[in-house]
């Protein structure tokens, strides 16, 4: 029972110290981050990097989701004679919810392992070391611009990836299925708000910089080994998917 | 303790040295799982001198070059570069003084995202604003001190092991350091490469009027090209002088090290529990 105490408090301390140390981080990239703006072409890379190599995977997710949606509302909404109303309960579901957590969980899959595990490589094979050596901050060559690269590209395809879950709806709802293409449309506009609009993309933006900064911080702090490398990545994906849904529920909470 | 450095078989004829560029005095540093690498190390690098520090595997010799570069700091005991305390410094002024440097590291650390060319102009486009052409001009001009003018294009995956610690070598003398600092250079090489990166380290030296650190433990070759060389153990410095002095050295340590010799003071085991008691005793792992 004490050996269950004592490794719960040493779980509850490590925990604590990661926590610490990643807003230390987060508070390195901030200051830094000033500087890194005025280097567009290195931001340009990454913003190529996470977000349009990520488009690709968005973009099929986005629209199969779309078409699920389109299904499980139909089949719903007809069991209460309101298939019409189908357009602005997908809208709302993949603005609100389904577009920034599941942009965000694959975001964490692509781009998010990518970051950790090519900053982690360049732990091992010491290109971080070297830059230092060579009086060149690895934080703001290299740390930053992939961190800024996720926090840009972030909502940007969270609005993609509701957009085209959108079409996708519409595909099967009202092409596939024959749901009214007026009041689909009609209705959509008429219950959807700017406020709704905004909460996908502030969701989308703060799972931006959570995941982003997971990445980063998992990578850059590797173990220098090819496990180190591994283990990074596994704990960029898994620790990105919890904070992501933790987060979901606290801004839903603030913004319901 | 002040380097002796001193003409010797197959090396260049020491210069006059007016200063020393690094001095450590009795330092003293302890790894973060609490293991003593040094314990009162006095070593002095000589200017325009070719230094080789040597010993066993283990003795801390990596370290002591992160000791040097300021990417870590002595527990105890002083590191002065270029006349300055590296305990005292700022990080900028530590990154002022790193401008100065150039290391090359045991597997060159080339970055892998950038070609042959553009990973030599990296320190230029880092640290100055030198026009295009001049960098172009500057980057063929190392690239072909090391022999590889033709490879500028080529990424770094197409490099094998020698041609990739050459062009970190240009890279490293991309910004004209005052010292050379080289990490294991002849590790893992063929015997032609290992004598194309011996040739380089020396003609760099003389040529660029620079200061060379080799660690390394291939005493034959560096034999070959070093000024002074120290050999460490056990936390310091055991015998220092020119290599031919290091031959004749008393000490059963240096004897083994020099002569390549299995067994001595630096045991062929690690140590461990009797050896038939934990083989007939032993209850699993």
């Amino acid at each position: 029972m004490k050996d269950v105490f004592f490794e719960l408090v040493d779980s509850l301390r490590a925990f604590l110290e990661t926590v610490g140390q990643m807003t230390r981080f987060f508070g390195q990239l901030l200051l830094l981050t000033p500087r890194t703006l005025l280097r567009g072409g290195l931001l340009l890379e990454q913003i190529d990097n996470t977000g349009a190599r990520s488009l690709v995977i968005i973009m099929t997710c986005g629209l199969f989701v779309g078409m699920v949606l389109g299904l499980q509302g139909y089949d719903l909404l007809q069991r209460f004679g309101s298939e019409e109303s189908l357009g602005m309960a997908a809208a709302l579901g993949l603005l609100k919810e389904l577009g920034p957590v599941v942009t965000a969980l694959l975001f964490a899959g692509r781009a998010g392992t990518a970051l950790a595990s090519e900053l982690g490589l360049m732990r091992a094979t010491d290109q971080l070391a070297a830059m230092d050596i060579m009086a060149v901050d690895p934080m703001r060559r290299v740390v930053v611009p992939r961190f800024l690269g996720g926090v840009i590209t972030m909502p940007l395809l969270t609005g993609i990836f509701i957009a085209i879950g959108l079409f996708g709806v519409q595909l099967v709802g009202v092409e596939f299925l024959g749901v009214d293409k007026g009041s689909f449309w009609s209705q959509m506009r008429g219950t959807v708000e700017l406020g709704d609009v905004w909460e996908g993309l502030i969701k989308g933006s703060v799972f931006g910089v959570a995941c982003s900064l997971i990445a980063v911080y998992e990578g850059y702090n590797a173990i220098p080994t090819a496990e180190g490398v591994g283990r990074a990545t596994t704990r960029t994906v898994v620790i990105s998917a919890v904070v992501t849904l933790i987060l979901d529920y606290i801004l839903t909470a603030f913004m319901l | 303790m002040n380097t002796q450095t001193g003409p010797d078989a197959g090396a260049q004829p020491a210069r006059a040295c007016d200063a020393d560029i690094a001095v450590l005095r009795d330092v003293h540093y302890a790894a973060d799982s609490g293991k003593t690498v040094f314990r009162g190390l006095d070593i002095a690098i000589a200017r325009g001198a070719v230094t080789a520090i040597m010993g066993p595997s283990g003795t801390g010799k990596t370290t002591l070059l992160r000791l040097i570069t300021g990417q870590i700091l002595a527990d105890r005991g002083e590191v002065i570069v270029n006349g300055k305390n590296l305990a005292t410094l700022t990080r900028k002024e530590i990154y002022a003084l790193r401008r100065r440097m150039g290391m090359l590291f045991q597997n060159g650390a080339l970055l892998t995202d950038l070609d042959v060319f553009e990973n030599v102009a990296f320190p230029l486009r880092e640290h100055t604003r030198l026009p295009e052409r001049l960098i172009r001009t500057i980057v063929l001009t190392k690239l072909h001190a090391v022999g590889l003018r033709g490879a500028a294009r080529l990424s770094p995956q197409e490099l094998s092991g020698g041609m990739a610690r050459r062009v970190a070598l240009a890279r490293a003398i991309a910004l004209d350091p005052d010292l050379l600092i080289y990490d294991e250079p002849f590790a893992g090489l063929d015997p032609i490469s290992m004598g194309v990166v011996m040739r380089l380290i020396r003609s760099l030296n003389d040529a660029l009027g620079i200061t060379s650190i080799v660690v390394t433990h291939d005493v034959r070759e560096i034999s070959q090209i070093a000024d002074a060389s120290y050999i460490l153990s056990e936390g310091e410095v055991v015998a220092s002088g020119t290599p031919g002095q290091l031959k004749e050295h008393p000490s059963p340590v240096v004897h083994q090290f020099m002569d390549g010799l299995a067994d001595g003071p630096v045991e062929f085991h690690y140590p461990a529990s009797d050896y038939h008691e934990e083989l007939l005793n032993g209850q699993g792992r």
